[in-house]
């Protein structure tokens, strides 16, 4: 066997090979939305698309799922999850925006400005920074930021405000933005760089000798070329930032409240709840029916975000590709 | 030989061994377990012990995730026991066995830095169910400015059985924080001076928290042991049917030998 493999193949027989394996790929990706699919069904079932839809208390409602029979009656499959997707939506948002910045500018310095030397240290520490596990900034977060803006940022007259709605433990909108932020943006920075250095030098010295100042340059010139790069490194890094689980449970205070941004200041410390993390805290309760549904419809949820985030990005660089040079 | 046939060979060997060391393994009859976080120190103790006393007869495979996984996998059979730390309910799937092996105490607890001494039920209550918002409306609490209810998620074990027992059945405040184990319960109160919250007291006893007296009783070993302390659950192997087999003799080993109740009369108590 081990003989036979080591000959040449075919053509024929390679291109069947590869084309089963990939074939089985896209089967294994199909099964498992129809297997997600089934599973969320009674709650589409009871609730149509309104679960989608805000109302009630969440804790309350999941409570209600857990504590059914074995055979609930329909009325316990009542959800409105909208807490979670406004919690998703807000923390990805905020994190996405942030990275985005600071992770262009940095590919800038980092490419066009840095001396060579430093270079050749950042680009590969940002490449390990960017495949830390995502539980130990969970656990940095909960050890040192959670007790730090619980403690010494919050006021008592801030909690105060606010006491009758919801508790400000530190855990919340800021922190879990902050550490997503530090999490996305080196994949960010690593992949833009990565384009910024693929524009050619000629394009860059073009524009110079038409007498273009070197900044202009490098933002009318290399920037527009990368423009595709960018993109599909904002792409990578909200398909992170959405399926984050674990950090946010551990960071994001645990509670499912939509954090309202007419409390002023108090806003970036209300707790919130994201569908992912919501996976997580729950997951124990899996083996009641219509909990375990709602889970399923969360995930089948994210998986539709996720098509629906790769259909876009694709759409987005379609016109950019005017420009484009290989990332 | 080039290096290719080399390489196959070292694979071939590899697999071999591998193959062959669980099969020798496989003598031993296992008993997997799986569930409630609260219980798990107790049952990986009271495993190490039985494999000294019954050398070569079993091995284990324990694991943590919360009562109700160990509720679902038991029933859906991928593991022999589950450890569960809350009475049975009426959601449990139908055909489970819960059979009681030790008492634990649930123990209120406040950070370090507001060593609150004792709580009456009606505090807790009052406290737990959002009506009381201010340490200043708590006599004898350092901590000053709102209470930080921190709880659990609706799943856990140790959360159903504190409504039962300190609340006469009320859920605790929709505004609490619900943390997903008692790991991270007790991390919260610990970094957060106006947080108050509940674990088993195996995790409070660590030191690390105050473990607040309930009705005029400290939560500790001593007082749990002697029944005063009100504040007592019971945990639980469930097995799906009546245990047979490895498991079955591992309960009765646990309910009847005296190493066991040593073990389990050392943090927690027998039944």
């Amino acid at each position: 066997m081990l003989e036979r493999l080591r000959h040449p193949w075919s053509d024929n027989r390679a291109e069947r090979t590869l084309g089963a394996v990939s074939l089985l790929v896209c089967a294994l990706v199909v099964a498992m939305v129809v297997f997600v699919g089934i599973h969320a069904w009674p709650i589409f079932e009871h609730n149509g698309l309104s679960w989608l839809g805000s109302g009630g208390d969440l804790g309350r409602q999941l409570a209600a799922m857990q504590n059914t029979t074995q055979h609930p009656p329909p009325s316990a499959y009542h959800l409105r999850a909208w807490t979670l997707i406004y919690g998703t939506l807000l923390t990805t948002a905020g994190a996405v925006v942030l990275a985005l910045a600071i992770s262009i500018f940095s590919s800038i310095f980092i490419v066009e400005l840095a001396p060579v030397r430093l270079r050749r240290i950042a680009i590969p520490v940002i490449r390990l920074l960017a495949s830390v596990p995502s539980v130990i900034y969970g656990l940095i977060g909960i050890l040192v930021l959670v007790p730090f803006v619980g403690n010494d940022l919050i006021s008592t007259a801030q909690k105060e405000s606010v006491q009758n709605v919801v508790e400000l433990t530190g855990a919340g909108l800021s922190v879990t933005v902050v550490i997503l932020t530090v999490m996305i943006t080196p994949i960010m920075v690593a992949l833009i760089c990565e384009a910024l250095v693929s524009v050619p030098n000629s394009w860059r010295e073009g524009a110079v000798a038409l007498g273009v100042n070197p900044v202009r340059a490098m933002l009318a010139v290399t920037l527009r070329a990368a423009r595709p790069a960018i993109v599909a490194a904002a792409v990578l890094a909200t398909a992170r930032a959405l399926g984050e689980s674990i950090m946010i449970s551990m960071v994001s205070g645990s509670r499912a409240f939509s954090p309202k941004p007419i409390d002023g200041l108090v806003f970036f410390f209300e707790p919130l709840r994201t569908l992912a993390s919501g996976i997580v805290d729950y997951h124990e309760g899996i083996g009641a029916p219509a909990l375990g549904s709602a889970l399923y419809a969360w995930a089948l949820l994210l998986l539709f975000s996720a098509f629906v985030l790769s259909i876009g990005g694709y759409l987005i660089k379609l016109p950019l590709r005017k420009y484009q040079v290989r990332g | 030989m080039n290096r290719f046939r080399r390489l196959s060979l070292a694979f071939a060997v590899a697999g071999v061994v591998g193959v062959a060391a669980p099969a020798a393994a496989s003598a031993l009859s296992r008993i997997t377990i799986s569930g409630a976080t609260a219980s798990y120190p107790m049952v990986s103790l009271l495993a190490q012990k039985y494999i000294k006393t019954h050398p070569k007869k079993v091995s284990f495979k324990i694991t943590q995730g919360g009562a109700q996984i160990g509720i679902n996998d038991v029933a859906a059979g991928r593991v022999s026991i589950g450890d569960v730390s809350r009475d049975p309910v009426a959601a449990d799937p139908p055909g489970l066995v819960f059979y009681p092996v030790a008492k634990y105490g649930i123990c209120v607890i406040t950070n370090k830095a507001n060593p609150l001494a004792n709580l009456s039920s009606a505090q807790v209550s009052s406290i737990f169910t959002g009506k009381t918002v201010s340490w200043s409306a708590v006599p004898g609490a350092t901590a000053s400015g709102p209470i930080d209810v921190i709880s659990r998620t609706s799943v856990a074990g140790v959360l159903t059985n504190f409504q039962t027992l300190f609340l006469e059945g009320k859920k605790v405040s929709t505004k609490a924080a619900e943390e997903p184990s008692e790991g991270l319960m007790r991390a919260k109160v610990e970094g957060d001076p106006q947080a108050i919250g509940f674990v088993s007291n195996y995790q409070s006893d660590k030191g690390t928290v105050n473990a607040v007296g309930y009705n005029g009783v400290a939560c500790n070993h001593e007082n749990v042991k002697n029944g005063t302390y009100a504040g007592t659950a019971r945990f639980y192997e469930v097995t799906k049917g009546k245990a047979t087999g490895a498991a079955s003799a591992f309960i009765g080993w646990i309910e009847k030998s005296a190493a066991a109740a040593k073990i389990i009369n050392t943090q927690w108590l027998t039944i």
